[in-house]
């Protein structure tokens, strides 16, 4: 690189470090992002301070939470710590709920950016494609492809990924639709650029904001689909996760709250943190919002 | 030959009242380091022109029904995508008409200069990116290189205006088409994009196709002018004997509109001329000529369609004017 590029570079506000500054004025979404951290932070190293092990039966079962000082939040129904449960399963809810809105977000934006982009038959054949995917009554499918293979953590993603993406196509094809025939698009094309290069350069970047937000939704609804499953006993039993907690004391749920509450106030926060830092998200790719 | 001959295109749009036709045997031709001004209404038929030069027109509904465009010696219709491509960008180039959406909000105005050079020419993105400092450099953008990372929202109209006109020339084309150029820009802007652009066309030997609808414009720019009514040019020649002589009365109107500065009777500024009716609806194109309708001095022949005739340097396609009624 020559000299005077390289000092353009330093004068030149990188998009991401502009897309950070966006972001940092959006303070629900800094919020947001405090929450995601620690319950990060303590998934991943939360267990080395509290070292119980969350399959093993330490005390009584329904031991209510802030009486044992051992177990500031009680047992569940078979006398587990609840805490190392919280702690053990949220890596495998949050992995699923990535994971899954990631095959999501796969299928269906490439799914939705050929079918609008390229409209006429493509655009017919894809979307009745699509089509037979909605139709699909989601849970019930996503049941019937955890029962017929293993129901591993892999597994359910991949169910959960499935049946979630015809809505990020349908709002994918919608925006390709609208920005296609813009007019930065045909001088795109006037300039010598290849229909690749326009769907992927031109009008993705410009059809991200919605996208982006639809992303971070489809994670929260990744983690309760996830916790659907475990709720239905659908979930992998041999690895703990918040939607497993739920599932498996709910039966006692009128005898002891807490073994039910706990897990689904975790999920609550997971969800609501990644919803508020969509948002932000949102405010910190729209270049329109941006001031010097 | 000329370098770039349109030959009796023809261009058909598929519509709800079924197939109408766009372009009706337009003929046009430039050679290289002058300036053709097409002039006309809104709906003549002036942008899908431009558009199938560059093989843009939207297909479906567009369709090129017949006709010939070459360039460089090369017909244009026909050609695989691949080449088309190819020459999209490095031999022609086309400024749109609105500034304000015509460059990409997501990427700096440097970005997509680089990019278009990239496209077309075989140099890292360093090299392309300091190639697009020098090219707003060169349209006269202050402080190119700051600019150079501004994206599009932060520059005014003017500016992009240039920045567009700085991604079209970055390969040095040897048609610039432009597309309404100034339009969207304030009268002083308008003369500096002029400036520019025959800066550009003396410095590169560039051939403008220059569409307007502003006569004003074709004064400043125009070496020759076509005006286009419904789909076909009616009226051809030289920039200054189309200005001092127009002989189609659409021509004449045209002209005639061009708002006057000095007083007139009464010490008012005299009226706005104006030209009765619109353009009509290309699916209600009837046998006879097109401007018939709108014509003061239609007559019994008008109801035959006119063809562009008569003075080879100075064609119209009018009966009127042609028999010399007017």
């Amino acid at each position: 690189m020559s000299d005077s590029a390289t000092t353009t570079t330093a004068e030149a506000q990188s998009p991401l470090r502009e897309a950070w500054i966006m972001f940092r004025r959006n303070k629900p979404a800094l919020v947001g992002m405090a929450i995601l951290s620690l319950i990060i932070l303590a998934t991943l190293y939360g267990a080395f301070i509290f070292t119980g092990d969350a399959y093993d039966i330490v005390w009584a079962p329904h031991e209510p939470p802030l009486v044992t000082p051992e177990f500031p939040l009680g047992t569940d129904y078979l006398g587990r710590d609840l805490v190392a449960g919280l702690l053990t399963g949220g890596a495998p809810t949050l992995a699923v709920g990535a994971a899954a809105a990631a095959i999501t977000m796969v299928i269906g934006v490439a799914v939705g950016a050929l079918a609008g982009f390229f409209g006429g038959w493509v655009d017919n054949a894809l979307m009745r494609f699509t089509e037979f995917f909605q139709v699909l009554p989601a849970l019930l499918f996503a049941m019937v492809l955890v029962t017929l293979f293993t129901p591993s953590l892999t597994m359910i993603a991949i169910a959960i990924g499935v049946v979630s993406w015809p809505q990020t196509a349908r709002l994918t094809r919608a925006e390709f639709m609208k920005i296609k025939n813009l007019e930065y698009v045909t001088a795109a094309r006037a300039i010598g650029a290849k229909n690749g290069r326009i769907m992927w350069r031109v009008i993705l970047p410009n059809a991200l904001p919605p996208l982006i937000v639809s992303a971070t939704l489809t994670v929260g609804v990744a983690i309760l689909f996830e916790a659907g499953l475990s709720f239905l006993g659908l979930g992998d039993p041999n690895t703990m996760s918040w939607g497993l907690m739920i599932g498996s004391n709910r039966a006692d749920f009128l005898e002891a709250w807490w073994p039910v509450t706990f897990p689904g106030v975790m999920i609550f926060l997971t969800v609501f943190a990644v919803s508020l830092i969509g948002d932000g998200l949102n405010d910190a790719f729209n270049p329109k919002l941006r001031e010097r | 030959m000329a370098l770039l001959e349109i030959n009796d295109l023809k261009v058909e749009f598929g519509t709800r009242y079924g197939p109408v036709t766009a372009l009706d045997g337009v003929s046009l031709e430039v050679e290289a380091g002058e300036t053709l001004g097409v002039v006309g209404e809104s709906g003549c038929g002036k942008s899908i022109t431009a558009l199938s030069v560059m093989g843009l027109i939207p297909s479906p509904p567009g369709k090129i029904a017949g006709g010939s465009i070459k360039l460089g010696g090369e017909e244009l219709i026909g050609l695989p995508d691949k080449r088309l491509r190819q020459l999209r960008g490095s031999d022609m180039a086309m400024i749109f008409q609105e500034p304000m959406t015509s460059l990409n909000p997501v990427f700096t105005a440097g970005d997509q200069i680089a990019e278009a050079i990239m496209l077309h020419q075989d140099v890292g993105k360093a090299e392309a990116f300091n190639r697009a400092v020098e090219l707003l450099d060169r349209v006269g953008i202050p402080e190119a290189r700051r600019r150079a990372s501004d994206y599009p929202h932060q520059l005014s109209g003017g500016m992009r205006q240039r920045v567009m006109i700085a991604m079209a020339v970055s390969c040095q084309p040897k048609v610039l088409i432009a597309d309404e150029p100034t339009t969207a820009l304030d009268v002083t802007v308008q003369a500096q994009i002029f400036d520019l652009l025959n800066d550009i066309q003396r410095d590169f030997g560039t051939a403008i196709i220059m569409i307007t609808h502003d006569m004003g414009a074709i004064a400043e720019m125009a070496d020759r002018v076509a005006v286009m009514y419904a789909g076909k040019v009616i009226e051809q020649g030289v920039a200054d004997d189309i200005l001092d002589n127009p002989k189609h009365p659409y021509a004449q109107g045209l002209i005639a509109c061009i708002p006057a500065l000095g007083k007139g009777d009464a010490g008012r500024p005299p009226p706005l001329a104006e030209i009765p009716g619109v353009v009509p609806p290309l699916h209600l194109l009837g046998e006879g000529c097109a401007f018939a309708d709108r014509c003061a001095h239609k007559y019994d022949a008008c109801a035959k369609a006119p063809v562009l005739g008569g003075d080879t340097a100075h064609p119209v396609a009018c009966h009127a004017s042609a028999e010399a009624r007017i």
